[in-house]
C-alpha cells in the first residue's frame, strides 16, 4: 500500500550564509503551500545536532515520511541527513536536498532574485521528493586484500603498514626493482640521511615480508568491479632470467657482447649498463633482467656464437624461452602510488641543456654526487674540452615550475631544499668552489628547513635573487646572463657547471594508470583526490586511494605520511569485512522492456545482460541489472527508448516532475 | 521479376514445415490498391504480384503481432515468416535484427530487387482510377498502364515515389531468396525537400514546421506503419511519467513529431511509409531524412546495412563531432 | 525584446565533474546570474535528450547540459554517450526550427569554477538575446 507522502521542508540560515542573501523565512512560508508538504521551518545551522534533532522531532509528531533540506551542496551533508533521518526511523532515501548555498546565496546578489529562486529549487526538491521510493542498501563481503601500484617509498610504506596489520598486498612495481626515485637520491635534507641506508632495509622488508606478494618488473592490465571486490589482472613481464635460480652474481653482465653499452635509467642517462642488468647494486629483489630492447640475441636473434650470458652462468638461470605470464586476483582496496617525472629540461632551450654537457639537472647531479653512481662521488664534468673539476658553479631554481610557458604553474615544493642540500654536498666536495644560487623564492617551510637553509648560507653559499634568462658558451666557461635584482644589476656570471633545478611533472604514462581506474586530474595534471582539504587520500572511486607525488609534488617525509593514511584508509573496508553497495542501481521494468540490448551495449560496467523469461508463454529476452557491478550512472537509461531502465531515486517520473516545477516563473 | 517463378517459390516456402506464412503483396480490392496478404498454402500463393503500386513495407508485420497470453500448457508457435521485402525494406529487416527485435532464424527474407516504385497518389492525380482491372509494369524509363486491354506509357519521373528518387539501396541488403536479377543503381538525385528546409532561416524554418505540426490530429499512423516504432507499450502513451500528454493540442503534437523523430535518429531507415500514410499529408519524410543525413554525414554511420553493427543511440566513436560543447 | 525580459534556465549537471565545479564556484563566491537552475543526475549521460525538448515545452527559455571532460567520466563513458545524443537533438531541434541559442552543452570540471560562470552567462546571454520561448510551449490552463 502505498501511504501518502508528508513532507517536512527545513530550510537553513547556515548562520548568516544563506540567510545574509536569501529570505529563508519566505521561502518557507512558500514551501508550506506547495503540496504534501506538512511541517516548513528555518534554522541557523541544520547540520549542526539541534538543528537534526528538529528534523528527527517533526518525523515523529507530525508523520513525516519524506524530508526536504534546503541548505548547502547534497556533496557536502547528503550522508548527514540520510543518517539522520533514518535514525528517526524513516528510509534514508526518501530525502531530497536544495542547494540554496553553493548554487544560490553565494553566487547571487540580488535578494530578490536568490530568494525567488531558492524557491524554485525548493518547489523541484518538492516534486522530486514525492515520487523516491524507499530503497536498501545492500551488503557484500570484502576481500582482505590489498593492491599497490608502484613501489617506491610511498607504495613500499604503504604495502607494509597494510601487511603489517595482516592483510595480503599485492605490490606492483613496472621496474625491475623497488626502490623508486628515493633510490636514486643520494642524501635527503634536512637530515643528510642517505637515502639507499635508510630505504634499503624497507626495500628488504618488503620483498620478504611473508603478507606481501612482490611483482617486480610487472605491470597492472586491467582492473574491474568495485571496493571490497576488485578484480585484477598484472601482466608479469618476461625477464628471460629464471627468478628462482638467478643468484645475483652478475657475472653475466660482465661477460655481456654489448657490456656497458647503454645508457642506465637509474644512473638518468649518465652512466651505462649492459643488455643483462642489475637497475643499481642495491635492488630488490637481486635478480638480473634482460632488456628486450638491447639485447642481441633478443632482437637480431643471434649473439655470437652463442649468447655470453648463458655460457657463464652458473646457475643456469638465462632463459630465452620465457614468457610473459598473467596473474589474476581479487583485492578490496587500491592503492596508486606511481610516482613523477622529473621536468625534462630541453623544454627550457634557453638553458642549453641539450646543447652542454656541463648543464644538468637535479636529479643528474644527484648521480653525480653520489658513491654509486656512474662517476663514483667525484664531482668532474666535462666542459667541451676536458673532464675538470669545476671552480665556478650555478644552480638555477623553478626550472619548469612556476612557468605558464612550459604548462606547469604550480610549485614542485622539493626544489628549494634538494638545490641547498646539493649546494652543501658540493661544499663538501668542493671546499675551494664558488657556488651560488640563483632564486626567485625561497621556500623552506618544513621541520628543520629554515635551520638547515641557513647553515648552507653560512657554508658560503650564494644566493642571488634572479631568474636567469640564457646560459651559452663562452670559450671553455658558461656564462649564466642573469640580472640580480635585489641590486638591479645586470651579470654574466661564468660558470663551469650548471645545475637546473628541475621540479616534478606528472608521469608522461598517467594516461594509463588513469584509464585503469578512471582517475580524474586535477588542473596541475596530477591525480586528483576526492576533496583536496579533508579528503587528500581518497580519490572520487571508492577503494581506490592516493599515496606519494602521483597525487602532487612532496618530499619523502610527506609521502610517507600519505602513504600512512591511504594504507589506514585502505584498511577500513578490509578490516570490516564488507562494504555496503550502492541502493541508487538501475533496476528494469520487464514487463515494458523490449529487449533491445542497448542498455548492455551502453553500460561501461557490463552490469546488464539479456535474460530470457517467460511472458505469457512466450519466451522473450529482456535486460536485467546485476547490482553489484551497476553503478548508478543511468547512461542505459537515457538510450532506453521504451524508457524501461531506470536508475532508482533518479528516474524519468522523477527527474521530469523537477523540470516542471522549474518551468513556472515564481 | 517473373511472376510465376515468384508464385512458385513461394509456395515451395509456404509448404515447409518450419514456416508459418508467408507475408507479400496481393491486389486490393480495385483499382491501384495493394493489400498485404498472409499466405499459407499454395493457393494463397497463387495471389501474389510484385507491381510498381507494391509500396508498402512489409516489414512492419514482424513485430506488429501482438503476442497474446497463451492458455496453459500452450506453446508458442515458433515457426519462421517468411518476407517479401523490397531493397529499402530490407534495410528494416537489417535493423530489427541489430535491435534483437527478431532473430536471423525467425524470419526467411525473400528479397524482390526493385526498379522502383509510383506514388499512387501522384498516379491518381493524373491517371483516374476506376473500377476496372488495372496493371502496372515496369519497362525501362517508363511505366506501363495496362487498362482495358490498352497500354498507356507514363514516363517515370512523372510519378517515381520521392522516396525511391532517392533511394541509395534498390536491392535487398540481405536475403535467403531473392526473386529475379539484381537492378542497376540509378542516380540518386538530390534531397531537394531537405536542401530547401536548410536554406530558410530558424524563424522561416519555424514556420514551416508550425504549419505542418498544426495539421497533426495525432492518430499515430505513422507510428503504427513504421518497421522500427514496436514498443508493447510507447513512452509518448503513458502517463507515468507524462512526456508528452494526450490531449491533441498543438505543443503536445509538435512534441510528439519531435520525439518519434529523435528516437528515429541513427534508425530510420527511409522507407517512406510514415509520410505515405498521413492523413494529414505532413512530410514526415524531410524530417526522418535530415536526421538520417545527419547521420551519415556528421557520423558516418547508416543504420540497417551491416547486421553486426552497433546501434547508432547506444555507441560512440572518440572522435564525435562536439563543435558544439563549450 | 522587452529590456526586462529574464529567461528561465534549467541546467542537468552531472554530480561528479559540473556539479562540483558549480559548488566551487560557490565556495569561491564567483557571481553569476540567477537565471539557472540545476537539475542534478549522477551522469551527463543520464541526461536523456528528451528533457531539454520537455524542459522548453515546460517554461524553460534555454537549456543546458554539463558533464565531465572527455575521458574523465567518473563513469567511463556517459559523457560521449551525452554527446552523441544530444549532438543530434541539437541538429534537429535545430531543424525543426527551435533557436539554437536556447540549447547549450558543457564540458565544466570539478575544479573549473570560472568556467562554470562563463557557461551560465553564455547560456543566459544567448537565452536572453532569442527572447521569451514560445514556439511549442505547453500552456496551462488553470480553471
Amino acid at each position: 500500500m502505498t501511504e501518502k507522502p508528508k513532507v517536512g521542508v527545513y530550510v537553513c540560515h547556515c548562520g548568516i550564509n544563506i540567510s545574509a542573501t536569501v529570505d529563508v523565512e519566505t521561502v518557507a512560508d512558500f514551501a508550506l503551500k506547495l503540496p504534501n508538504v506538512e511541517v516548513a521551518r528555518t534554522y541557523s545551522y541544520m547540520c549542526s545536532d539541534p538543528g537534526q534533532a528538529l528534523i528527527k522531532n517533526d518525523i515523529k509528531e507530525h508523520g513525516l515520511n519524506r524530508v526536504i533540506v534546503a541548505s548547502c551542496s547534497p556533496r557536502m551533508h547528503e550522508p548527514t541527513f540520510r543518517k539522520a533521518i533514518q535514525e528517526a526511523g524513516i528510509n534514508p532515501y526518501y530525502l531530497e536536498m536544495a542547494n540554496i548555498r553553493e548554487h544560490c546565496s553565494w553566487v547571487h546578489e540580488d535578494r530578490e532574485e536568490a530568494t525567488a529562486k531558492s524557491k524554485k529549487l525548493v518547489a523541484a526538491a518538492v516534486a522530486k521528493v514525492r515520487l523516491l521510493e524507499a530503497l536498501e542498501s545492500k551488503e557484500v563481503d570484502a576481500e582482505p586484500a590489498a593492491l599497490v601500484i608502484g613501489a617506491g617509498i610511498a607504495g613500499i610504506q604503504a604495502a607494509l603498514d597494510i601487511a603489517d596489520a595482516g592483510f595480503k598486498v599485492y605490490l606492483v612495481e613496472k621496474t625491475p626493482s623497488v626502490g623508486g626515485r628515493m633510490a636514486q637520491l643520494d642524501k635527503t635534507f634536512p637530515t643528510l640521511d642517505c637515502s639507499a641506508c635508510i630505504l634499503t632495509p624497507k626495500m628488504v622488508d618488503c620483498a620478504s615480508h611473508p603478507n606481501i606478494e612482490l611483482l617486480s618488473y610487472s605491470e597492472v592490465e586491467e582492473i574491474g568491479g568495485f571496493i571490497g571486490n576488485f578484480e585484477v589482472k598484472v601482466r608479469k613481464k618476461a625477464r628471460y632470467v629464471d627468478f628462482d635460480k638467478c643468484t645475483g652474481c652478475g657475472d653475466c653482465a660482465a661477460a655481456c657482447r654489448v657490456k656497458d653499452r647503454f645508457p642506465s635509467e637509474f644512473d638518468m642517462g649518465m652512466g651505462k649498463r649492459s643488455a643483462i642488468y642489475l637497475p643499481f647494486p642495491q635492488a630488490v629483489p637481486a635478480k638480473y633482467t634482460i632488456d628486450p630492447e638491447s639485447c642481441l640475441f633478443l632482437t637480431k636473434g643471434k649473439c655470437g656464437k652463442g649468447p655470453k650470458c648463458e655460457e657463464v652462468c652458473q646457475a643456469g638461470a638465462i632463459n630465452f624461452e620465457q614468457q610473459d605470464e598473467i596473474v589474476e586476483f581479487k583485492v578490496g582496496a587500491v592503492i596508486v602510488a606511481t610516482g613523477f617525472d622529473p621536468f625534462d629540461a630541453s623544454r627550457k632551450p634557453e638553458y642549453g641543456y641539450s646543447d652542454y654537457p656541463n648543464v644538468i639537472t637535479g636529479m643528474e647531479m644527484e648521480r653525480l654526487v653520489s658513491a654509486s653512481g656512474p662517476t663514483g662521488g667525484k664531482v668532474k664534468v666535462f666542459n667541451g674540452e676536458e673532464e675538470i673539476e669545476p671552480k665556478e658553479v650555478a644552480f638555477i631554481k623553478c626550472v619548469g615550475s612556476r612557468d605558464a610557458s612550459v604548462g606547469n604553474e604550480y610549485c614542485s615544493r622539493v626544489c628549494c631544499m634538494y638545490v641547498a642540500k646539493q649546494a652543501h654536498l658540493l661544499r663538501d666536495k668542493l671546499p675551494d668552489a664558488n657556488i651560488r644560487v640563483y632564486y626567485m623564492d625561497v621556500r623552506a617551510f618544513g621541520k628543520g628547513f629554515e635551520e638547515f637553509y641557513d647553515r648552507v648560507r653560512r657554508e658560503n653559499v650564494r644566493y642571488i635573487r634572479g631568474n636567469p634568462s640564457e646560459i651559452f658558451k663562452r670559450g671553455k666557461k658558461l656564462v649564466v646572463k642573469v640580472e640580480d635584482t635585489l641590486t638591479a644589476t645586470p651579470l654574466e656570471d661564468e660558470v663551469d657547471l650548471v645545475v637546473l633545478g628541475v621540479g616534478l611533472e606528472p608521469r608522461a604514462d598517467m594516461r594509463q594508470t588513469m584509464d585503469l581506474l578512471r582517475l580524474s586530474q586535477s588542473p596541475d595534471r596530477f591525480f586528483l583526490e576526492a576533496h583536496p582539504k579533508l579528503r587528500p587520500v581518497d580519490t572520487a572511486t571508492d577503494g581506490v586511494f592516493l599515496a606519494g607525488c602521483c597525487q602532487g609534488p612532496k618530499d619523502i617525509p610527506d609521502t610517507v605520511a600519505q602513504a600512512k593514511g591511504a594504507a589506514s584508509s585502505a584498511m577500513i573496508p578490509l578490516a570490516r569485512g564488507k562494504v555496503m553497495i550502492s541502493a541508487q542501481v538501475a533496476t528494469v521494468d520487464e514487463s515494458t522492456c523490449r529487449g533491445c540490448g542497448f542498455c548492455v551495449n551502453i553500460c561501461p560496467y557490463t552490469a546488464i545482460e539479456l535474460v530470457t523469461v517467460n511472458r505469457f508463454g512466450h519466451e522473450v529476452e529482456v535486460a536485467r541489472v546485476n547490482e553489484a557491478l551497476c553503478k548508478g550512472c543511468g547512461s542505459c537509461s537515457a538510450g532506453c527508448l521504451s524508457d524501461s531502465i531506470q536508475p532508482k531515486s533518479f528516474r524519468d517520473r522523477q527527474i521530469l516532475p523537477q523540470i516542471a516545477a522549474l518551468g513556472v516563473v515564481r | 521479376m517473373d511472376l510465376e517463378q515468384l508464385r512458385k517459390t513461394a509456395a515451395e516456402v509456404v509448404s515447409r514445415e518450419d514456416v508459418k506464412y508467408l507475408i507479400g503483396w496481393k491486389k486490393g480490392t480495385y483499382g491501384y490498391r495493394v493489400a498485404p496478404v498472409f499466405v499459407e498454402d499454395a493457393a494463397g500463393a497463387a495471389e501474389l504480384f510484385f507491381s510498381p503500386l507494391c509500396t508498402a513495407n512489409l516489414t512492419t508485420y514482424l513485430t506488429m503481432a501482438e503476442k497474446l497470453p497463451l492458455p496453459r500448457g500452450q506453446e508458442a508457435d515458433k515457426r519462421k515468416v517468411a518476407l517479401m521485402v523490397k531493397g529499402c525494406d530490407s534495410r528494416a529487416v537489417v535493423q530489427l535484427l541489430v535491435e534483437k527485435g527478431i532473430h536471423r532464424d525467425q524470419v526467411v527474407v525473400i528479397g524482390c530487387p526493385c526498379p522502383g516504385m509510383v506514388d499512387p497518389a501522384l498516379l491518381a492525380e493524373k491517371y483516374k482510377e476506376t473500377e476496372k482491372p488495372v496493371d502496372l509494369k515496369w519497362d525501362g524509363d517508363q511505366f506501363l498502364l495496362i487498362c482495358d486491354g490498352e497500354e498507356l506509357a507514363i514516363p517515370r519521373d512523372e510519378v517515381l515515389a520521392e522516396k525511391c528518387r532517392l533511394c541509395r539501396y534498390p536491392n535487398p541488403v540481405i536475403s535467403d531468396i531473392l526473386l529475379g536479377d539484381p537492378v542497376e543503381k540509378w542516380e540518386v538525385a538530390e534531397d531537394s525537400g531537405v536542401a530547401e528546409l536548410d536554406t530558410l532561416d530558424i524563424n522561416e524554418r519555424w514556420s514551416y514546421w508550425q504549419e505542418q505540426f498544426s495539421k497533426c490530429i495525432r492518430c499515430y499512423s505513422c507510428r503504427n506503419v513504421c518497421p522500427l516504432c514496436y514498443c508493447q507499450d510507447c513512452i509518448l502513451d503513458r502517463l507515468n511519467p507524462t512526456w508528452v500528454n494526450r490531449a491533441v493540442n498543438f505543443s503536445e503534437n509538435t512534441a510528439f513529431n519531435i520525439s518519434r523523430a529523435f528516437h528515429l535518429a541513427g534508425r530510420c531507415i527511409e522507407c517512406g511509409e510514415c509520410e505515405r500514410v498521413c492523413p494529414a499529408n505532413i512530410p514526415l519524410g524531410k524530417l526522418n531524412r535530415k536526421m538520417a543525413q545527419e547521420v551519415r554525414e556528421k557520423y558516418g554511420f547508416e543504420p540497417g546495412i551491416d547486421p553486426d553493427a552497433e546501434p547508432f543511440q547506444a555507441s560512440f566513436k572518440p572522435d564525435d563531432p562536439e563543435d558544439f560543447i563549450l | 525584446m522587452s529590456d526586462s525580459f529574464e529567461p528561465n534556465i534549467v541546467a542537468f549537471l552531472c554530480n561528479w565533474c559540473s556539479y562540483a565545479g558549480a559548488d566551487l564556484a560557490g565556495t569561491s563566491r564567483v557571481h553569476y546570474p540567477a537565471n539557472i537552475q540545476v537539475i542534478r543526475v549522477m551522469c551527463s549521460g543520464r541526461v536523456n535528450p528528451l528533457y531539454v525538448m520537455n524542459a522548453l515545452q515546460q517554461g524553460a527559455d534555454g537549456v543546458l547540459v554539463s558533464g565531465c571532460h572527455p575521458g574523465d567520466c567518473h563513469y567511463m563513458e556517459g559523457n560521449f554517450f551525452a554527446r552523441r545524443r544530444l549532438g543530434m537533438l541539437k541538429d534537429l531541434m535545430e531543424y525543426v526550427g527551435v533557436d539554437p541559442r536556447r540549447f547549450h552543452m558543457s564540458w565544466v570540471s570539478a575544479s573549473e569554477g570560472h568556467k562554470w560562470k562563463e557557461v551560465v552567462e553564455k547560456t543566459v546571454e544567448d537565452a536572453r538575446e532569442a527572447g521569451p520561448f514560445e514556439g511549442f510551449r505547453r500552456r496551462r490552463i488553470d480553471w
